[in-house]
């Protein structure tokens, strides 16, 4: 089931070298891309179907297609390397292996809209990577492929890689760019969009790291070869992340459209020490849990996910097994979302926390059978009502336990300890 | 997240060492405003000293020309930033989802009972100091630890012990 | 004037201003949207959700009014149950961690969450649990108190600070709910319009350590006026009240909006000067230093004008027009020297590029327009060749030592109609009570020659007259206020034919033509 476009060279020794990358390819369609009007780079990448693969899917040459010409003001890029969602752990994959590839998709992207000036944010967590990935534009630097004249062609790429420093709110496009310019992580109200003033109010393309690192094989081997993978709607790759209670847990790369239960399966091994499945997170932490019976007839594509009322997401698969508390594991949820809050607008600043003491209050058996009301209806109350969807990537799955698992939580506040559920959390 | 208002003063005037000047002068010529170096120089503060002090955050917004509110603001807002000294080796273990699902927990009880190290506090020798993070993004290779920059992975209390053996 | 545009509001057509974002637009035809971090002057921020209104079939569904443009035919939604349920929501989170000060609090009963609260929710606490928990009572500098618990973090005095006053000593630091306003340690709030961030605030999370614990607001009358700081003539509120047994006095200034000469703020000396109304005014009548009834006084008075050869009067730059015009009048009749002399008001380059001015008085455009001299020599020749000496509240303090005003008033008789019992009036030989600014009606002229009407606000228990009524006792052939303001006609064209009622609130621009301005 597995394929290797975007991790064909993950395996090879040294391949974050460029002496190695080139070998097998790197940096090869340069010379092809600037033959190329960098509408039709535009246009080849629309009819590749190419989604955002941060986790909202938008078409990423639509969303090249909103910037306005002729502004008079620089476009910048902007490469979301954030990964903070909880259960994906794909795009590091991407800077430590395989960086010359992501380097190589920015001077395609720079090149497509026009941008002379990319800053790569990376999640400040990420140590080793920022230093594999440093590394690989430095060598790119040296080796002319970025600079003054890329690939001794006339047009100048600057990389600058920028580190964030601990908050899961800058992956939010718009925060990101807040970040960048030296503010807190706050993002903005959204219209202006980026693409139209983005970065210091100037016209800006935010697309996540493995978007931009899908571009150089999309333009080698067409779009066409692209949409060969995948289904109509979700064509191509995506580098799924499937941990929790399976025995294989890690990183691999599928074609998108496959059903999730026996990818789940056959690749990751199954629920491990022959417990059962009690329940799946399909796409990082933020997507609405699905039940077994649901997810029977799941396929991992963007319309499939949608049609079961959760999401695709980042491709973060965790798979929960019989012995997982369900109300314990609202409380780590609610804890993250809450302690990520930018602290902006009132709903989330105040409702946020508020959701954490009542599930606090519940776990610690002094909740009653209003507060798991409270709770479900504090869901409705702040989503949607925010200035960005941090707020939804916690009241959707909130949402979905308090719904799916009511049983678990009423069994809480009618202090039927043994009940609810034994596990290894606190 | 609490409250990360307090500021430690040094007592002393910051400056950078000579690496990091040179380093600051390099980086703010890669953007078009000078503000664009807060999270940037904070880091380099954190990289010479390990914390940052109250002179720092003035340092930086003088040096850059910009308020110290904003730098506060910044300083506060984004949590690797560390405010007071750690231990030599600081063990940041994650607190999230998959972590929590394959057993941080241990990890984290192990650190807190038998070592005596609690979140926010230095141990006695100032070897170590502890702090839960939040998704580290290593889930698929569950629990994992990072320490002084490094990632452990699949990690479990005899890994940790070991790990802990060979941190001075 | 903006173009005009139709739109609905619950389903009624209303013409509103084009290019306006929806609260303004709507809000200026009466209907509002409630909000607490958007302000006209430092723009929309979108973070308190108050304004959150639906547009039928709009996309999106749900917007921010402070950040959407009203757009022709647009279908905005207020009386919605949704919407009145976000409002609810909103006003839920805003109040679960506020604290319930509002007995100890100086914000209440102009209070947003208060007015907000009895208007849009009047739901009961559905809290159980702790709140959390911040830093009171933090001072921040400039007399300015803070209370992290009470804020709702909208963030106008953070960007008051950088925006208006380009001094950014405040920031909102941390970020979830421990969200808070602070100061960077050591570099608290330093700028001559700090306290306006107390009026900002929609609550009470800033207060005026002037004003702290003094007076509930709700028996404060709250009434227009002129300060009389300097020639900027910003527009202020006098907010006073007489409590049981006491005096009718003034417990604050605060800045009234005028789009053409102060916007929306005043500065901090402006807003504090206030209490040189209340304090060292003189009362009584004197004669030669003893306190003696008033009637008695004023026959003194007239004896010294029909004894004295030669009579020099000066004028205050502070004086309104109208009192400038009485004052003329009565000088003409005597045959005296008329000199407006104040040099000592003018402090060189203390003024700044926004709201404050080198000259601290309010009306030196007045003595222009009116003709009076204001030169040195002319006045001290004057002061020369005069007996007596009729000082209508110049503070002449201001303008010499205190040894070279002896020198220079040592021939001469010195009548001083003063509102304080400072120098002059211990210098003078008669000494006439009167009443200061806040206390009678008049017009002033700004820098900018804009004359601004303001009427009488505080009414003493000893409600002493005006200069323009004192110098009719003395002589003056304009006896009523009606008279003096109509003699302004010969100096002031667009005053020719204008009632003072019709004088238009925001002031009238004296530079531009008599027909734009003039209304019947």
């Amino acid at each position: 089931m597995e394929v290797k476009l975007l991790s064909a060279k993950f395996d090879i020794k040294n391949s974050h070298k460029l002496k190695t990358a080139k070998k097998h390819g790197a940096y090869g369609t340069l010379d092809k891309i600037f033959a190329m009007k960098p509408e039709d780079v535009i246009e080849e990448v629309k009819k590749s179907g190419l989604r955002g693969r941060g986790g909202a899917g938008f078409p990423a040459g639509v969303k090249w297609g909103f910037l306005p010409k002729n502004t008079g003001k620089p476009v910048y890029l902007a490469v979301n390397s954030d990964e903070s969602e909880p259960a994906t752990f794909k795009d590091r994959y991407i800077l430590v292996k395989d960086p010359h590839m992501l380097i190589e998709g920015i001077i395609i992207c720079s090149y497509a809209i026009g941008s002379h000036d990319a800053y790569i944010y990376i999640r400040g967590e990420y140590t080793t990577q920022v230093k594999a990935l440093q590394a690989a534009i430095d060598e790119a630097y040296a080796a002319g492929y970025l600079g003054e004249k890329v690939a001794e062609h006339d047009y100048r790429v600057d990389v600058t890689v920028h580190r964030g420093a601990g908050a899961y709110v800058c992956g939010e496009e718009t925060a990101l760019l807040e970040s960048i310019e030296g503010k807190k992580g706050q993002p903005r109200s959204k219209p202006p969009f980026p693409a139209v003033a983005g970065l210091y109010g100037c016209p800006t393309i935010i697309n996540n790291v493995q978007s931009i690192a899908s571009l150089p094989w999309i333009i080698e081997n067409g779009a066409d070869a692209y949409k060969a993978y995948g289904t109509e709607k979700s064509p191509g790759t995506h580098l799924f992340g499937i941990s929790g209670h399976v025995e294989k847990p890690g990183m691999y790369e599928l074609p998108l459209g496959l059903p999730l239960l026996e990818v789940v399966e056959k690749v990751a091994g199954g629920v491990w020490k022959g417990r059962k499945l009690k329940g799946i997170i399909p796409g990082g932490s933020s997507t609405p849990v699905l039940l077994p019976e649901e997810a029977k007839s799941v396929t991992l594509d963007y319309e499939s996910m949608a049609a079961h009322k959760t999401m695709f997401g980042s491709g973060g698969i965790v798979v929960l097994d019989e012995t997982v508390d369900i109300v314990q594991l609202v409380k780590n949820l609610i804890d993250f979302y809450h302690h990520e809050s930018c602290g902006q607008c009132t709903p989330c600043r105040e409702g946020l926390g508020w959701m954490l003491k009542i599930i606090k209050k519940i776990v610690r058996g002094d909740g009653s059978i209003d507060d798991v009301k409270l709770l479900r209806e504090l869901c409705d109350n702040i989503e949607m009502k925010t200035v960005c969807v941090l707020s939804a990537a916690c009241t959707m799955p909130v949402r979905s336990y308090l719904d799916k698992f009511r049983h678990e939580f009423e069994a809480y506040v009618n202090k039927n300890a043994s009940s609810a559920v034994q596990a290894n959390q606190e | 997240m609490s409250d990360r208002s307090q500021l430690i003063s040094t007592g002393k005037p910051f400056q950078y060492d000579q690496q990091r000047d040179a380093e600051f002068e390099r980086l703010i010529k890669r953007y078009p405003t000078r503000e664009s170096m807060i999270l940037p120089a904070l880091w380099l503060i954190q990289e010479q000293e390990g914390w940052i002090s109250q002179e720092a955050i003035a340092y930086v917004a003088d040096r850059i020309g910009t308020f110290a509110s904003k730098v506060y603001e910044a300083v506060t807002f984004y949590t690797m930033y560390q405010l007071q000294p750690m231990g030599k080796n600081h063990i940041c273990v994650c607190r999230t989802l998959s972590c929590w699902l394959r057993g941080k927990q241990e990890i984290v009880d192990y650190l807190k009972n038998e070592i005596g190290i609690t979140p926010g506090k230095v141990s006695d020798d100032g070897r170590f100091s502890l702090e839960e993070v939040e998704c580290l993004g290593h889930c698929g290779t569950a629990p994992v630890v990072q320490v002084n920059g490094e990632f452990y992975e699949n990690m479990d209390v005899d890994k940790l012990k070991a790990l802990l053996a060979t941190l001075k | 004037m903006a173009d005009k545009i139709k739109l609905f509001v619950n389903g009624v057509e209303v013409e509103v201003e084009a290019g306006k974002n929806l609260i303004d637009a709507i809000g200026a035809v009466g209907i509002e949207i409630p909000h607490l971090c958007y302000h006209p002057a430092l723009g929309a921020d979108g973070n308190c959700r108050m304004c959150l209104v639906g547009i039928e079939d709009g996309r999106p569904p749900l917007v921010p009014a402070c950040k959407t443009p009203a757009q022709a035919g647009m279908k905005v939604l207020l009386n919605a149950d949704h919407i009145k349920k976000i409002q609810h929501d909103v006003m839920e989170f805003e109040l679960i961690n506020h604290p319930i000060d509002c007995p100890i609090c100086d914000q209440a009963g102009e209070c947003k969450l208060q007015d907000y609260y009895m208007s849009y929710d009047q739901r009961e606490s559905r809290m159980t649990v702790p709140p959390v928990a911040k830093n009171k009572k933090m001072d921040f500098g400039c007399g300015v108190v803070h209370d992290q618990e009470r804020c709702v973090c909208c963030g106008r005095c953070v960007r008051f600070c950088r925006q208006i006053t380009k001094t950014g000593e405040l920031g909102i630091i941390n970020r979830t709910d421990d969200a808070r306003v602070n100061i960077f340690p050591g570099r608290p709030l330093n700028n001559r319009y700090a306290l306006n961030v107390v009026d900002l605030c929609p609550v009470g999370a800033m207060t005026s350590k002037d004003f702290r614990f003094k007076q509930r607001v709700w028996f404060l009358k709250k009434d227009p006026g002129i300060c009389h700081g300097c020639a900027k003539g910003c527009n202020i509120f006098i907010d006073h009240n007489r409590p049981k047994y006491q005096d009718d006095s003034i417990y604050r200034f605060r800045p009234r909006l005028n789009n053409q000469v102060n916007g929306y703020f005043i500065c901090d000396e402006g807003r504090l000067s206030y209490t040189s109304e209340n304090d060292g005014r003189l009362n009584d009548g004197r004669i030669g230093g003893q306190v003696r009834p008033l009637v008695d006084v004023l026959a003194a008075a007239g004896k010294e004008i029909e004894r004295a050869a030669k009579t020099a009067i000066l004028l205050s730059p502070n004086c309104s027009v109208e009192q400038m015009a009485g004052v003329k009048a009565l000088a003409e009749k005597l045959g005296a020297t008329l000199s407006g002399f104040s040099d000592g008001y003018i402090k060189a380059g203390d003024g700044d590029d926004f709201l404050i001015l080198d000259d601290k008085s309010a009306n030196r455009a007045g003595l222009a327009l009116l003709g009076i001299d204001c030169s040195r020599e002319f006045f001290e020749k004057a002061v020369q060749e005069a007996q007596l000496l009729i000082n209508f509240n110049n503070k002449l303090q201001l303008s010499y030592s205190a040894d070279d005003l002896k020198k220079l008033l040592k021939d001469t008789r010195i009548m001083a109609v003063t509102t304080h019992d400072d120098q002059m009036a211990a210098m003078a030989d008669l000494a006439i009570p009167v009443a200061s600014f806040s206390e009678y009606r008049g017009s002033v002229v700004n820098c900018d020659n804009i004359l601004q009407s303001f009427a009488k606000a505080v009414t003493r228990n000893n409600d002493l007259a005006e200069i323009g009524a004192i110098a009719a006792q003395l002589g003056s052939p304009l006896q009523t206020e009606a008279e003096r303001f109509a003699d302004l006609g010969k100096y002031i064209g667009p005053l020719k034919n204008i009632e003072p009622d019709n004088i238009p609130a925001e002031g009238l621009n004296l530079n531009e033509s008599e027909a734009t301005n003039v209304k019947a």
